[in-house]
């Protein structure tokens, strides 16, 4: 019917963001800004030790210092975060134990941030240090000893060899082995975490605000956790300054602050400042991949063996142990774009005194596509060819989809060579070789890096949980007027405006009638919210889907009202018409009006008003995105330093939404991949003191760190509803593996393979001044 | 400092966006913090307490400063203008349209003190070139734009005349 005659108008346009007014006039709400009269603030005492016993916890200082109102400890809140099926649970508030630097031991409540500060400065916590656990590869082997002392460190193992791979990796001519490591990084949003409650004395509920991918998500923990039952507490989710993954996670200071408003009957808010963050938001990476790779004389892949060791950190999220999240992605990613028939893979997480590990945007996507990415450069050096071309002969064709992975996924159509040729033509790579042949000559070292990346997205499992629906609710308001509302998180990639645009077009609406919103379990249909990518393609379909049922309805009120068949009403420009006769028309702000108010014009059969509610959920359990990142560099020997000069991102998320917002995507990922690749690493000393717990420390990109960026799209629609794919992760995904190629290339005449990530200068130096000393 | 000590207030005339405030403040309070929760004047952002994200950027006697660096009473006598001031009463300043036509800005955290940042420059240099622009955003981070349509934004503001 009419939706397959549907003329987009919105959906695909850069459509300028209707969010962005009040973010610009320094009007948006967050977290911080959320202020009650009589509210409460607290801080929290955190361990400074990555292992020890509590021995004492003295308060009474702090209890006497001006303006603190209490000060609890894990006796007074002792509520446990439980993570099923790993045999560990997280006390709130430490209990007896300490496990990583950071870790809530006590909290102090007071009238103000600054009191509540100083009282955390006056609790004595004495401690009985344990040996701590740092190192993965002994915490394997339970040494020095066990994080949880009730389970071994080893708390995940997985196999998964295909049949006949050992015949293949034996007979195969050429073998190389490699170890690849990405140490830990985190997402660190620019606003920090927090959350603040507040007991509603008349109705008896509970509001929670808190920074957060997912208010569901937070509700149904929060609920569980503390016993409360779900229509008793209300979860908001305000503005939000970031997300990345880190914001999708539980964390017990939610528990504590609600906690707190129950006990003390007062609205108590929490905000983490910048060391807080790095020390208690989940950290992510850091696994090491050992990899086997055997191949054939033209370089095509037959076989690949990766053992894989992930560090988890401390406890595991609920429903994400990051470590399990990164190896699993990492592993059932790693063939990427090639045709690889056979692998064999481990996976082994441990726990450690570190911080807990969760999602970081890409998970185990950039450490897996360094793995095949690094890969093809050492099959192609080994043998002497041109990179790109062991890429081609690897490479799935068109012909090839739907074509599963030997890890068993099945891929939907993707644009797989014609992304890389794309990207090679956009950074002219031929040109770029005579070039890098001339400077070598004068000292200088430019390298050219490749990733051909997929990116899965949509996932029926995700760090978003396990939800692989989404709902949206419309209601057409009795002035014509829009208001939507879904169960998405979102934390700047502007959903206000893509949702809008995808039921503007349903409905023949404005755009800029149509109200989003989100963030408010009050409001929203349940939903799992942002994370995983999953939010343009699983909340777009829904969009679509409660789109089309309301424009059923406006279109049978309006055939019934101009006397005309259901099949020839269109939608457009605020009026529904007989198609091909705009005169016969009337307004849908009427319709409206007549729905609600004058519902004696309506059709027998027809309910008055106009809501909906429609759930969707994706045809296949993901759909794959792809694309290629090309990046030229150069390497300052003497330094170690490393410019970025060129850079190119072709994309391929299926039909876009809004070209504008996914290419902001883009370039935010590949700036992050540029901090992956070169800036960003959370150091731990012997002691597992964190050493990196400010911005001075752990460094982000800035402007003048990252080059322009050349963006291309390329269009395979997905099999799914608008033939939506997700794209919020392949730039981050991507990028640190084609700028490590980049520097592999910019020092292949020193016979430099990057396979750790980050690269820090003193490294390339080292690298640089080993070779001379060897030739 | 005592604590004692510390709670004890003192007054300090405040000039903030062309308004002049009387305020009781303890000698330690950011200017960041005294905006935000004494002044209501939320549009300015912490995100680091630290010195290095910009997210506080005010302008101090016309030049950005970083309000998470300097305390309420240092600001006396001195004319403080936030993002809030550079707003008009309706819609959007050219720059700040600039920013909503280049997709400028996801989360919008950080964009307060960028469009301060970058308020200040074109104010000194009304045509600045790509590097000038890329240098003087330098002192901010944003996490979520990559940068680039920052940069865009600011030089088609220029090019505008704003
Ligand atoms: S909050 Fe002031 S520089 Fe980051
Ligand atoms: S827009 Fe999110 S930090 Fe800049």
């Amino acid at each position: 019917m009419a939706v397959d005659m549907l003329k987009p108008q919105f959906t695909g346009a850069r459509v300028t963001r209707l969010e962005d007014a009040r973010l610009l006039r320094g009007q948006a709400r967050y977290l911080d800004d959320i202020h009650l009269p009589g509210m409460l603030e607290v801080a929290f005492v955190r361990s400074t030790r990555a292992a020890a016993r509590i021995t004492g916890i003295d308060v009474q200082e702090a209890l006497r210092t001006p303006g603190v109102v209490a000060v609890l400890t894990h006796a007074d809140l002792p509520w446990e975060i439980r993570n099923d099926g790993f045999g560990v649970t997280q006390p709130v508030l430490a209990r007896d134990e300490v496990r990583f630097v950071g870790e809530p031991v006590a909290v102090v409540v007071a009238d103000s941030r600054y009191a509540a500060e100083d009282g955390v400065e006056r609790v004595k916590v004495s401690y009985d240090p344990l040996p701590p656990v740092l190192d993965m590869e002994q915490a394997l082997a339970d040494a020095p000893r066990r994080v949880h002392s009730q389970r071994a460190n080893v708390f995940f193992h997985s196999e998964h060899t295909t049949e006949g791979f050992a015949e293949a990796f034996a007979q195969a001519p050429h073998h190389l082995q490699l170890t690849f490591r990405v140490h830990r990084q985190t997402g660190v949003s620019m606003e920090t975490r927090g959350c603040a409650a507040m007991p509603d004395p008349a109705s008896g509920r509970l509001t929670v605000y808190v920074s957060h991918q997912s208010p569901h998500g937070v509700r149904a923990q929060l609920a569980r956790v503390l016993g409360i039952p779900e229509n008793e507490l209300r979860v908001i989710v305000p503005e939000v300054g970031g997300g990345f993954g880190i914001k999708a996670m539980f964390y017990p200071e939610y528990v504590v602050v609600t906690a707190l408003a129950r006990k003390l009957g007062k609205p108590v808010k929490w905000v983490s400042d910048r060391t807080e963050c790095l020390l208690s938001d989940a950290h992510g990476r850091d696994s090491v991949h050992e990899v086997a790779v055997a191949f054939t004389e033209e370089g095509r892949i037959v076989a690949v063996r990766d053992r894989v060791l992930g560090d988890n950190g401390a406890y595991p999220f609920p429903g994400f142990p990051g470590a399990v999240g990164e190896s699993n992605w990492a592993t059932n990613m790693l063939p990427g774009p090639y045709k690889i028939p056979h692998i064999s893979l481990t996976v082994d997480c441990v726990f450690s005194n570190k911080t807990p590990l969760g999602p970081y945007r890409g998970v185990g996507g950039p450490i897996g596509a360094q793995v095949q990415e690094g890969m093809v450069e050492a099959v192609a050096r080994h043998l002497g060819k041109d990179a790109m071309e062991v890429r081609r002969v690897n490479l799935i064709q068109p012909e090839d989809f739907p074509y599963r992975t030997a890890t068993g996924n099945v891929y939907d159509p993707g644009s797989y060579s014609e992304s890389l040729e794309a990207a090679l033509r956009l950074l002219d790579y031929e040109g770029f070789r005579r070039r890098q042949a001339q400077l070598r000559k004068q000292g200088r070292y430019l390298g050219f890096g490749v990733c051909v990346f997929v990116e899965p997205s949509a996932m029926a499992h995700s760090e978003a949980g396990s939800t692989p629906y989404e709902a949206a609710f419309i209601r057409m308001e009795p002035n014509g007027t829009v208001t939507a509302a879904l169960g998405l998180g979102p934390t700047g990639q502007g959903h206000e405006t893509t949702m809008a645009q995808i039921i503007a077009d349903r409905l023949g609406v404005d755009v800029k009638d149509v109200v989003v919103l989100h963030g408010d379990t009050d409001s929203a249909p349940f939903g799992g919210g942002t994370g995983g990518s999953r939010s343009g393609t699983i909340g777009g379909g829904a969009a679509i889907r409660a789109g089309e049922q309301l424009r059923a309805k406006l279109v049978k009120l309006a055939a019934h009202l101009l006397e005309a068949a259901e099949e020839d009403i269109e939608l457009a420009d605020g009026q529904a018409f007989v198609a091909g006769v705009p005169a016969r028309g009337i307004p849908v702000r009427e319709l409206a009006r007549i729905a609600y108010t004058d519902v004696n014009r309506l059709p027998a059969d027809m309910p008055p008003g106009l809501e909906v509610v429609a759930r969707y959920q994706p045809p296949a359990p993901a759909t794959y995105s792809n694309g290629t990142h090309a990046a030229i560099v150069e390497v300052d020997i003497r330094t170690g330093l490393v410019r970025v000069l060129d850079y190119a991102a072709v994309n391929d998320c299926g039909r876009l939404i809004n070209p504008l917002i996914v290419e902001g995507q883009i370039h935010g990922g590949v700036a992050q991949g540029i901090g992956s690749a070169f800036l960003e690493e959370l150091r731990y000393d012997e002691h597992g003191q964190l050493l990196t717990t400010s911005l001075m420390d752990y460094l982000l990109p800035a402007a003048t760190d990252v080059p322009r960026m050349r963006v291309q799209h390329l269009e395979t629609p997905s099999p799914s509803l608008g033939g939506f794919k997700g794209m919020g992760e392949g730039s981050l995904i991507a990028a640190p593996a084609a700028l490590a190629n980049a520097v592999s290339d910019a020092l292949a005449p020193f016979g430099v393979l990057v396979t750790e990530l980050p690269i820090r200068p003193e490294q390339i130096v080292a690298w640089v001044q080993a070779a001379g000393q060897g030739a | 400092m005592s604590q004692a000590e510390a709670r004890q207030t003192q007054r300090v005339v405040l000039q903030v966006n062309g308004q002049r405030h009387e305020l009781d403040v303890e000698p330690r309070w950011l200017l960041a913090d005294v905006l935000r929760h004494q002044l209501g004047l939320t549009a300015t952002h912490v995100g680091c307490e630290q010195g290095v994200c910009g997210a506080c950027t005010v302008l101090v006697d016309g030049k950005p400063e970083r309000s998470c660096l300097m305390l309420a009473v240092q600001a006396e006598g001195c004319e403080v203008t936030t993002v809030e001031g550079l707003t008009p009463a309706a819609g959007l300043s050219p720059l700040q349209a600039a920013f909503q036509q280049h997709h400028a800005l996801q989360c919008g955290f950080c964009t307060p003190g960028i469009l301060v940042t970058m308020e200040a420059l074109l104010r000194e240099n009304p045509h600045p070139d790509e590097a000038t622009v890329r240098e003087a955003l330098s002192g901010n981070v944003c996490r979520c734009t990559g940068y680039q349509f920052i940069v865009d934004a600011v030089l088609a503001a220029a090019k505008e005349g704003r």
